[in-house]
């Protein structure tokens, strides 16, 4: 079967037919070569694959593609600016450590970022909360949060 | 040391703009023209004959380019030594484990994939399996390889003599015994391969690997090509932890896809495939006999260590002495007697990780834990006495000459307060401590040295060629900041090609904790060469010594008058055109005895230095649930010298994320009959954001190694052990119980409470 579908991903309007069974991130990966967007284990365990849709971090190997229709799609690949300014969050993970092998931190970076565009101000226990579905084998985690509290301290502001 | 400009600071990793963006390229993400998707046929027998495989219905299927079976790989049969070869590619006659491989498919999609595994008709006779290392070794049924007695793999024996006498000499002696489970890696990214045959009959490929030459050796012999033939591709790895280094046999079968298809083939492993097919770390049974004196110094040591293999020998004989040499450079141990036994088993293949030996050595610190609780001494007290000095000999002949190994204990006890805290501390709360010792590098033969080349570009900018790899732990990096310091550039200036065996010369691989100590100091030795010829030039133009010339910030400038100056783009340019080359190369070898062999000879120097480094674990354990409440952990490790401390604390915290927090509380597998029944990553019970202590003191010691580059040894694995030591001393120490089952879940915790009670 196949669908029609729209969405808005990183800000461009698209309309793309898809079979029925896709993931989203199926859509992503492996039709629309959006690869920043990882699979880590495809079952909804590790959060590599977290993209946000409609402002919720969500793991986008449990979301089925046809459920994207309408839908508000943010990536890793819409965060920078289009002059290659990195977004307070990226700039952060790159100024704090918080980036080792680099498989999971598109993920990691996703779900911060639906966390503090919800509330700017969360607390440690919040960020740890909100990272809690993404699986960091290298770090032991100390950095990334460190990453996420300094871009929260600026309030969303490069520098 | 604050004369570098840019060693030693807190620089932010090169790689990681493309990482942050999503840009940076793993295997999965790699598409080629035509690529087709393979996949593999595994057995679902532990153990079983093969009577017969049909693979024509397979065929048939439309879409299907290629099938493989082990009637395609002429016998080849791997390993990592020449007395280890045991493992076909895909197996023709038994299978030995359930997922061993047993054909290959490509095909047009994932779908045809996947339906053409299930149309190849294996028959197979199934035989009598074994799942423990100690029932292996006295079965009567059939071996599982029969040219090994016993199933006995690999035996390790060291012995410096005098045991027997001396322990006739002890004053205290305790003969314990300890036992951990298997524990796997789960790198974030799950392993994956891409190859194919390009228009010159070059193979060429990219998979996550621990050492693109170490891949690329085995290739070029299995593929009877030379090896400027088989090009094996950088790629951004997401993860090794040591799991990644030997060939495995999906690669050999999808090169063999890629050249029967004459299209590119691309595999990539489900997590559970990434679990079960490459490789774990092995469960162990070790007895520790120590006699000590009165003052608790270790007079006579013996200790016997039977370690489940699984299927095949991979890198047995290392893995067989690692746990034991990561001992004896830690501890002093007067005489000693070593007898190390890897076991064939019917389950996946067991290999290197960092975490490697974690029950041999938080039992042998727990036995300390206990002869220095008899002597009426503290922990502390007890490892003073017998940590490892500088300038000494390891019990297997190796020289140390940096060692802080002392100044990791002091400053971490004092940094958490451990001697205010030890024997004071209220009921189930708990404090301990744990110190090991890592190498820097292993014997490896024709691959033991690296070589690295540095080309000046007309610009003034350098490209550097380096067959290091990174792995995730920031290899990349290190080199950038190496070359930037010794040629006086920034390190944007520098372009970094590495890790690809058509560009790069040699090199041992991030395996074994080599690349900063070896292939750090050969692109230091390259750019240090590249700096002298353009010293000899700018030395001409600004009328001077080139001894008396330094560089930084682009400029070569006189050190006693920094204003008399010449960029070094200027000088690049008057080189060449006044026919002078600007490039250079350099290469470094340890010096290690190459007569040291890991079974026949396993005497002599090892590697050229050692890490050593102690972590410090204060915990709360609820008597009520057996639950772990991690407060604090002090690390502190000799590095030699810090050339990036952030991240040096990075690996520090990822150490004790793997080997304390996930190591000593939650991680191991279970089995039934043979088949791992936790393989994935929650099932397995990763450590989460969430789980990691409120606190982390990470504590920076530097010995300045003699031949270190700027004197650094190695950050990336040593704490990853004295953590899992740390977390299980204090756990012991909490629940007033010395703990000999690890790792230390709620069950084995509520059991020891228990037992105590009655």
């Amino acid at each position: 079967m196949a669908t029609n579908i729209s969405f808005l991903l990183n800000g461009d309007k698209i309309s793309y037919e898809i079979k029925d069974h896709w993931t989203l991130l199926h859509l992503l990966r492996e039709e629309m070569g959006l690869i920043g967007t990882k699979e880590g284990c495809g079952n909804g365990e590790c959060g590599a694959c977290t993209v946000i849709v409609d402002k919720l971090a969500i793991n986008s190997c449990l979301y089925l593609a046809i459920d994207a229709d309408e839908k508000i799609i943010e990536t890793i690949e819409g965060l920078a600016s289009t002059d290659g300014t990195l977004h307070p969050l990226q700039q952060s993970f790159v100024d704090n450590g918080g980036i080792q092998c680099g498989f999971c931190s598109p993920g990691m970076i996703m779900s911060s970022k639906a966390l503090l565009d919800e509330n700017p101000k969360a607390g440690h226990e919040e960020i740890k909360h909100a990272l809690a579905g993404n699986i960091c084998r290298c770090t032991g985690y100390v950095q990334i949060l460190d990453s996420v509290e300094a871009a929260r301290d600026k309030g969303g502001q490069n520098e | 040391m604050s004369d570098y400009t840019i060693i030693g600071k807190r620089m932010p990793r090169v790689d990681s703009r493309a990482k942050v963006m999503g840009k940076a390229k793993f295997t999965a993400d790699l598409k080629l023209p035509g690529m087709l998707v393979g996949k593999i046929k595994r057995s679902p027998y532990a153990h079983a004959k093969i009577l017969n495989i049909n693979t024509s219905k397979a065929m048939a299927l439309p879409g299907v380019k290629a099938v493989v079976t082990g009637k395609d790989t002429e016998g080849i049969k791997w390993g990592v030594f020449a007395y280890t070869r045991d493992q076909e590619f895909i197996q023709t006659q038994k299978v030995r484990y359930i997922g061993d491989e047993v054909a290959g498919v490509a095909a047009v999609d994932e779908e045809t994939a996947i339906k053409a595994l299930d149309l190849i008709e294996v028959t197979y006779e199934e035989l009598p399996a074994v799942f423990d290392p100690m029932a292996a070794m006295a079965s009567q049924t059939e071996l599982i390889h029969e040219d090994f007695p016993d199933n006995i793999n690999i035996h390790v024996n060291i012995d410096t003599g005098h045991v027997d006498e001396n322990f006739k000499k002890a004053h205290y002696i305790r003969e314990d015994t300890f036992v951990a489970s298997e524990e796997s890696y789960f790198q974030a990214e799950p392993y994956a391969i891409a190859a194919r045959f390009d228009h010159e009959d070059c193979l060429e490929v990219w998979m996550p690997n621990g050492g693109p030459h170490m891949k690329a050796k085995p290739l070029s012999n299995a593929f009877k090509i030379p090896l400027h033939k088989v090009k094996v591709r950088k790629i951004a790895i997401g993860g090794a932890f040591g799991g990644r280094s030997e060939i495995c046999p999906v690669d050999y079968i999808c090169a063999l896809l890629a050249k029967k298809t004459k299209q590119p083939v691309k595999i990539e492993f489900t997590r559970e495939e990434n679990t079960i097919a490459t490789r774990q770390g092995h469960s162990m049974i070790t007895t520790h006999k120590t006699g000590v004196d009165k003052d608790g110094r270790v007079l006579a040591r013996e200790t016997t260590c039977y370690m489940d293999g699984g299927a095949y020998s991979s890198t047995g004989p290392i893995a067989t002495s690692v746990p034991f040499l990561s001992m004896e450079q830690a501890y002093r141990m007067g005489s000693v007697r070593y007898n190390g036994y890897r076991i064939y088993t019917n389950k996946p293949i067991r290999g290197m990780i960092r975490t490697h030996g974690r029950g041999f050595a938080c039992g042998l610190d727990t036995q300390l834990d206990m002869i220095a609780e008899n002597l009426g001494i503290d922990p502390v007290e007890i490892r003073l006495k017998n940590s490892r000095q500088s300038g000494e000999y390891t019990s297997t002949k190796s020289y140390v000459d940096s060692c802080a190994m002392d100044e990791t204990i002091l400053k971490a006890v004092e940094k958490s307060g451990f001697k205010e805290k030890w024997g004071k501390l209220p009921p189930f709360h708990g404090i301990g401590i744990g110190t090991n010792s890592v190498q820097t590098g292993f014997p490896m033969g024709i691959r033991g040295g690296s070589q690295s080349f540095i080309k000046f570009n007309e610009d003034g900018e350098a490209t550097v060629m380096s067959g290091v790899v990174d792995n995730g732990q920031g290899n990349d990096n290190m080199l950038v900041q190496i070359a930037a310091e010794e040629l006086g550039l920034l390190p944007e200036d520098i372009h970094l090609v590495s890790a690809d065996t058509e560009t790069t010369s040699s090199d041992p691989g991030s395996y074994s904790q080599v690349s900063t100590f070896v292939g750090g100091q050969a692109v230091k030795n390259a750019a240090a060469n590249c700096r002298e010829k353009l010293f000899k030039v700018a030395s001409k133009i600004l009328k001077v010594a080139p001894e008396t010339l330094a560089a930084a910030n682009r400029m070569i400038f006189v050190k006693n008058d920094p204003e008399k100056s010449i960029p070094i783009r200027k000088v690049v340019r008057i080189s060449l055109l006044n026919f002078t080359s600007v490039n250079a190369e350099g290469g470094y070898w340890p010096r290690v005895d190459m007569k040291r062999e890991w079974v026949s000879n396993p005497y002599g120097q090892m590697c050229e230095a050692f890490s050593f480094g102690t972590t410090i674990v204060e915990v709360k354990v609820d008597p009520d649930t057996g639950q772990v409440e991690v407060m604090e952990v002090t690390a502190a490790q000799d590095v030699g010298y810090a050339l990036n401390p952030l991240v040096l604390e990075g690996q520090f915290e990822g150490s004790i994320a793997m080997g304390g927090q996930g190591g000593m509380l939650t991680e191991y597998h279970e089995w039934k009959d043979g088949r791992c029944i936790n393989t994935t990553m929650l099932d397995y019970k990763l450590p989460l954001a969430c789980d990691m202590p409120p606190k982390i003191n990470n504590i920076i010691v530097e010995s300045i190694d003699p031949k270190g580059p700027y004197g650094a040894k190695e950050a990336g694995m040593s704490i990853a052990m004295s953590a899992a030591q740390g977390y299980s001393s204090a756990v012991s120490n909490a629940i007033g119980v010395y703990m000999d089952s690890f790792p230390l879940t709620p069950d084995k915790i509520l059991a020891a409470i228990k037992e105590k009670k009655q």
